[in-house]
């Protein structure tokens, strides 16, 4: 029965006139666009300066700007104020100023002002580019003390380059699955709601597992083709293979896939119109992404919000795949993670099959 | 003048030949008939009139003005009703008004003349969402909201289609008002009935005019298709003495609401049992319960040997069934169609495929095997669904309004099959609200607000209410109903 079940789900994908493309462009797009687009590292920084000196010392400071690769230099400014109203305007980010005298003090071996002004609408970018520019000019006014700075070794472990894509990669891995397993399956359901073809099943002995897993299985496939898709060109684009088993990337994505797939069911269960199903799932899709680690460091979270991480099937998966993809851990360091994400995927499970009903 | 002139349209979409050179007139206040089957064209026709449609050639006045280049001056003009949409489920009777008013410019206040003929029967609803409404109030309310801008032509497509016979009636006495208020009015109808009621009718089948004339010179005309002869009622097959449907004292609550008010009858096997009722009488309810969809509020049912609380997902393997809202998957194939409901119910590939071809083959219709059903025209798609509900040999066949909108001669072959069915020792429940459908039934029950009003073979129940035919009888008792339109 599930048989003939299934193969119906799999013509009806294959006449979609959307659905195919869809799967085959979606891991497609994902990965050629969303590592380059979705980083956080702060480049690109506009400086304008003010240099009020024009000495020698100066000049070198410019030039180390010009040859940095966070900043673009945005040109000598005559005043503060011709810098500010750039600034204004978003042509520049920063303003530099360098005070009269600023040579000469250094070479009496005064500490000469220098202005750094940053905008700090977008704070991470604000801040890391005065820090990156600070570090430019205290090198140049003390050199002692950035050869002291020196001396402090920072080790950077397992993603040694820091290498954002290498950090994005697992998450649009979570992205692929959710979207898939979640979606789709509701998606599809509440369409044999609306055009009443799910009455005609209901008054069938099809059994609910039958049916519910006639809904699952087709989308499990597809996210299982869709992840292997997404590994192949993570290779071939970045160079990026998991350091860990790759097996254990598979069994966490058909974890989360059955979470996902669960909690998609559930909606269905409870919606009537597409309308409702797509809204609903999408309020719980954002709040489950959100406070999931996905973007954002979950441990700078407010305690309370740290709290919901626990039940958050989502940051388990983020934090069990980018031990596995970066660190190369294998199932022993992320035990624990596997067993929270079999437990709220089960819960799921039981909550999708007993809130459908063919009899009510 | 005419208050529309049709020359020569055609209209096509790829190849298929929507329209073929259509042409005819409408006078001011008539009130004309636009008939044929599905797929003939008539929703084409209407689309073009009400200018939300190009026409590939030929020319369209309506009240004289040019569909193309006048358009705006139409759509002013016109009030437009299509088949199955016009109404917003979720707004309230008074905000669907208030809504198609703001549309046309104008307010229900300045309107309210033009409406109140119609909006007066359902104004005390005004605060209950449309959704909520029976089929007959739904249908004033979206005449009244075609009607609220007082619009001199009147395009109704099948408005009456899934409606029962008594609203069916007060909806052509309303329209019969409009007319004396000078409205044109231009509706189609798979009613042999309500084809009566108009002044001229149009023939349409395959985009062609077949004929224009008096509805009684038309109708003798095609008499093939709108009169076939009726089906000789030994066909159907023999009744055992044995009871497939028991119910007793069966109650179906929604809050205070008893949709199913204590009904209790038994049906034999074999038998053709016809269950009748006005829209909302609560059929589909009770179908529900019996078919295992639905746990009865309080007492007992028995359906092919099984409890109908208790066991019945046993039940559903005994039965087959078809809903008024199309049941077969219409982006799969017929015979892809077939093997999966075949298969759901544990049908081997062999017999499956033995099967298919011997009822394709019974069908005439083997060549559309690996036809995609929703390419098919609607009477065969109704005769595809019935032939797969009882493709596993049932018990029994819950049929819930099979033959809705289509022409009578299609219906007859669906009721031919009906009665093969039959033959076969199948029992047949089915709803209907044709009542000359009711008349090929072994036995009917009319249900009337959630009771069963009256029960028996047609010819007793004529004889007991001393009515000409069943439909008089269905008038006649559905007109005690207090509770459509409380």
């Amino acid at each position: 029965m599930l048989r003939h079940l299934i193969r119906k789900e799999f013509l009806q994908i294959r006449r979609n006139p959307f659905l195919p493309k869809l799967i085959l462009m979606f891991p497609i797009m994902i990965m050629c666009i969303s590592p380059w687009v979705m980083n956080m590292e702060v480049k690109n920084v506009v400086v304008n300066v003010v240099d009020n000196d024009r000495s020698t010392r100066s000049q070198q400071i410019v030039h180390s700007i010009e040859a940095s690769d966070y900043f673009i230099f945005g040109g000598q400014k005559p005043s503060y104020r011709a810098a500010l109203a750039e600034i204004e305007h978003g042509k520049a980010d920063m303003v530099l100023v360098i005070p009269h005298d600023f040579g000469k003090d250094i070479d009496r071996g005064e500490m000469p002002q220098v202005l750094i002004a940053a905008n700090a609408v977008n704070g991470t970018k604000g801040g890391i580019g005065s820090a990156y520019l600070s570090q430019i000019v205290t090198s140049h006014v003390m050199p002692t003390k950035a050869a002291f700075q020196s001396k402090v070794s920072t080790l950077l472990l397992y993603n040694k380059h820091q290498n954002y894509k290498l950090y994005m990669i697992p998450a649009l891995l979570a992205m692929v699955v959710m979207l898939m397993t979640g979606f789709l399956p509701t998606l599809n359901i509440v369409s044999e709601k609306e055009i009443g073809t799910i009455e005609q099943i209901n008054v069938t002995p099809v059994s609910k597992w039958a049916f519910i897993l006639s809904k699952l299985i087709p989308y499990w496939l597809i996210a299982f083709f869709v992840i292997t898709v997404f590994l192949i060109l993570a290779w071939l684009i970045y160079g990026i293979i998991p350091d860990g088993p790759i097996w254990l990337v598979y069994v966490l994505a058909m974890l989360l896939a059955m979470f996902f797939s669960s909690f998609g069911l559930i909606v269905s269960n409870y919606s009537d119109t597409m309308q409702q199903a797509v809204f609903v799932t999408w309020f719980f899709v954002m709040i489950i992404m959100l406070l999931s680690g996905l973007f954002t460091p979950t441990r700078s979270m407010p305690s309370w919000a740290y709290a919901t991480t626990y039940v958050n099937p989502m940051s388990y998966f983020i934090e069990a795949v980018r031990t596995v993809f970066i660190r190369g851990g294998g199932l022993s360091s992320i035990w624990h993670q596997v067993l929270a994400l079999l437990g709220i995927g089960s819960v799921m499970a039981v909550w999708a099959v007993v809130s459908y009903k063919k009899n009510s | 003048m005419n208050a529309i002139e049709v020359n020569n349209v055609s209209k096509s979409y790829g190849t298929v030949k929507a329209l073929d050179d259509v042409s005819f007139t409408v006078g001011k206040g008539e009130v004309f008939g636009l008939i044929g089957p599905d797929g003939a064209g008539k929703t084409s026709m209407y689309r073009i009139l009400c200018t939300l449609l190009l026409a590939d050639s030929g020319t369209v006045a309506v009240d004289g003005f040019d569909a193309v280049r006048q358009m705006t001056d139409i759509r002013r003009r016109v009030g437009y009703m299509p088949g199955k949409f016009s109404l917003y489920e979720d707004l309230t009777v008074e905000e669907n008004l208030q809504f198609f008013a703001t549309l046309f410019g104008t307010t229900v206040e300045e309107g309210y003349d033009s409406i109140k003929a119609i909006y007066g029967q359902i104004e005390r609803f005004k605060n209950r969402r449309a959704g909520a409404l029976s089929g007959g109030m739904k249908q004033k309310l979206a005449l009244s909201c075609a009607l609220v801008h007082s619009p001199s032509v009147l395009f109704l497509d099948e408005p009456t289609t899934g409606v029962d016979p008594v609203s069916r009636k007060e909806f052509w006495d309303m329209l019969g008002t409009l007319k004396d208020r000078g409205i044109t009015i231009v509706a189609s109808t798979p009613y042999l009935d309500e084809v009566r009621r108009c002044e001229r009718v149009a023939f349409l089948n395959q985009g062609k005019i077949r004929g224009i004339g008096t509805p009684d010179e038309i109708l003798t005309r095609f008499a093939d298709i709108f009169n076939p002869p009726g089906i000789d009622h030994a066909q159907g097959g023999e009744v055992k003495n044995e009871n497939v449907i028991e119910v007793e004292h069966l109650v179906k609550a929604f809050g205070s609401f008893h949709a199913v008010d204590d009904i209790s009858f038994t049906v034999k096997r074999g038998e053709i049992f016809g269950f009748l009722g006005a829209n909302g009488a609560g059929k589909t309810t009770a179908m529900h319960m019996l078919t295992g969809l639905n746990q009865p509020t309080s007492g007992t049912g028995r359906v092919v040997g099984y409890d109908i609380r208790t066991e019945h997902e046993q039940i559903k393997k005994h039965i087959g069934y078809m809903s008024q809202r199309f049941s077969l998957y219409e982006d799969l194939t017929v015979a892809e169609n077939i093997r999966l409901f075949g298969g759901i119910y544990g049908m081997d590939d062999k017999e499956i495929a033995r099967k298919t071809d011997e009822m394709l083959e019974r069908l005439q219709f083997a060549d559309h095997k690996d036809t995609l059903v929703a390419s098919l025209p609607l009477g065969w798609k109704q005769k595809l669904a019935f032939s797969v509900s009882i493709f596993h040999e049932p018990g029994v066949v819950f049929l819930d309004e099979p033959t809705g909108g289509v022409d009578p001669a299609t219906r007859r072959q669906f009721w031919e099959l009906i009665y093969e069915a039959a033959g076969r020792g199948i029992t047949v429940f089915v709803t209907t609200h044709y009542m000359d459908e009711a008349e090929y039934c072994d036995r009917i029950s009319i249900m009337v607000d959630g009771k069963i009003k009256a029960m028996g073979t047609p010819d007793e129940l004529k004889q007991k209410y001393n009515q000409p035919d069943m439909d008089h009888v269905f008038t006649y008792l559905a007109r005690q109903a207090t509770r459509s339109s409380d």
